[in-house]
């Protein structure tokens, strides 16, 4: 019996040695080259750097109507989020003066895309219809202009919660991809 | 033949203590779900009802919230709005934030809707009402304004404070701003109303 159950586990442990050795052999030609020659993701290799940001605030626009109260609220929420990631030695508002002195200052800015009001009543008593969203385009930029980053953003408040959370959800999104970013 | 005689005798007390046991639960659930609607319906009016003379008299509105944009306050704090000839003060217990009436770029007065049964805990009870009674509760809602204060401070930094105010109180305390001296551009409040008519 024991010799039998031998040979069992040694045909066993043979044929998983060489399905594993094939299964090397067909992966490594898809990997990639040393990391040397090959091309590194876009967003790794762009680590930005900067001391301090400055949030630019989004103006009223003519083809797409948000509530001031919810441009308001991105801006202020935004703001908050990202003094809590601690990227930045300063977080300035915009049109502040002390801001002309700074010398590697990034500026964000928030073009608005899309936004549906919603209803919280709605949301809560269907669970399927009434969600508010917010989509903006951040754009990172330096202060001659050159855009740094771009990325689109989705603010969402989909069963509970008032409107303005989707504002709050949209600004840890964008503190979330700072962190990512710098 | 005892023994099923026995079992019989002993199940239809058994039966009936479950359905009254049943019946008992449905009841509770009933005054339960009642009672939900019913704190917030009287929890609204006892706000309201002290807040009018009050505000008549020192210019305060007391249990406004200011969702954000008062940097020494935390978000959704609760306090009272005070309009004074110098600008807009909101208090909690602990601390004061004024707005100067010259730093005002602009104020927006919104209407918006909200829940009877809101928070943390309310959602928590919404959700535990079986049978979807929580989605009976969230039928109740009252009307609310909303106030944007926009301004800037001394570096010329720009800042919006936002505030929920019991309904009418909002656009008072805009246009006591604006005797004041207070900035509000006119072309946005149009904007607004072309906003709510849909």
């Amino acid at each position: 019996m024991k010799p039998l159950t031998k040979t069992v586990f040694q045909s066993i442990f043979s044929g998983a040695v060489c399905s594993a050795a094939l299964l090397m052999a067909v992966a490594l030609p898809a990997q990639p080259g040393p990391s040397g020659k090959s091309a590194p993701a876009p967003h790794q290799a762009k680590k930005l750097t900067a001391s301090a940001i400055q949030v630019e605030r989004t103006g009223p626009t003519e083809d797409l109507v948000i509530p001031e109260d919810t441009r308001v609220a991105t801006y202020e929420n935004l703001i908050l989020q990202l003094n809590k990631t601690k990227k930045f030695e300063h977080v300035y508002r915009s049109g502040d003066r002390t801001a002309a002195t700074v010398p590697d200052l990034v500026i964000l800015r928030l073009i608005p895309e899309a936004f549906k009001a919603g209803s919280q009543k709605q949301r809560e008593v269907t669970t399927i219809s009434g969600a508010t969203s917010i989509k903006v385009k951040i754009q990172f930029s330096s202060r001659d202009g050159k855009v740094l980053l771009e990325k689109d953003v989705e603010g969402k408040v989909r069963f509970y919660g008032e409107n303005l959370r989707a504002t709050y959800d949209l600004a840890k999104k964008v503190a979330a991809l700072v962190n990512q970013t710098f | 033949m005892k023994i099923r005689i026995a079992r019989a005798k002993t199940g239809t007390p058994s039966k009936q203590k479950e359905i009254v046991w049943r019946l008992l639960q449905l009841a509770g659930l009933l005054i339960f779900a009642t009672g939900m609607v019913l704190v917030a319906t009287a929890a609204r009016a006892l706000n309201r009802q002290p807040a009018t003379p009050q505000a008549a008299q020192s210019n305060s509105i007391p249990h406004v919230k200011c969702v954000v944009g008062l940097e020494s306050l935390k978000p959704n704090v609760k306090g009272s709005l005070s309009v004074l000839p110098n600008g807009l003060e909101f208090a909690t217990g602990k601390n004061k934030v004024d707005i100067s009436t010259t730093s005002i770029l602009d104020i927006f007065a919104g209407q918006e809707s909200r829940q009877d049964v809101s928070g943390t805990a309310g959602t928590l009870a919404k959700v535990a009402i079986p049978y979807g009674g929580g989605r009976i509760v969230s039928l109740f809602s009252h009307q609310v304004e909303v106030l944007t204060v926009e301004y800037e401070d001394s570096n010329g930094g720009f800042h919006g404070a936002i505030f929920v105010l019991p309904e009418g109180k909002a656009t008072a305390v805009k246009n006591q701003l604006a005797a004041n001296g207070a900035k509000v551009t006119p072309h946005v409040q149009a904007l607004q109303q072309q906003e709510q008519k849909p």
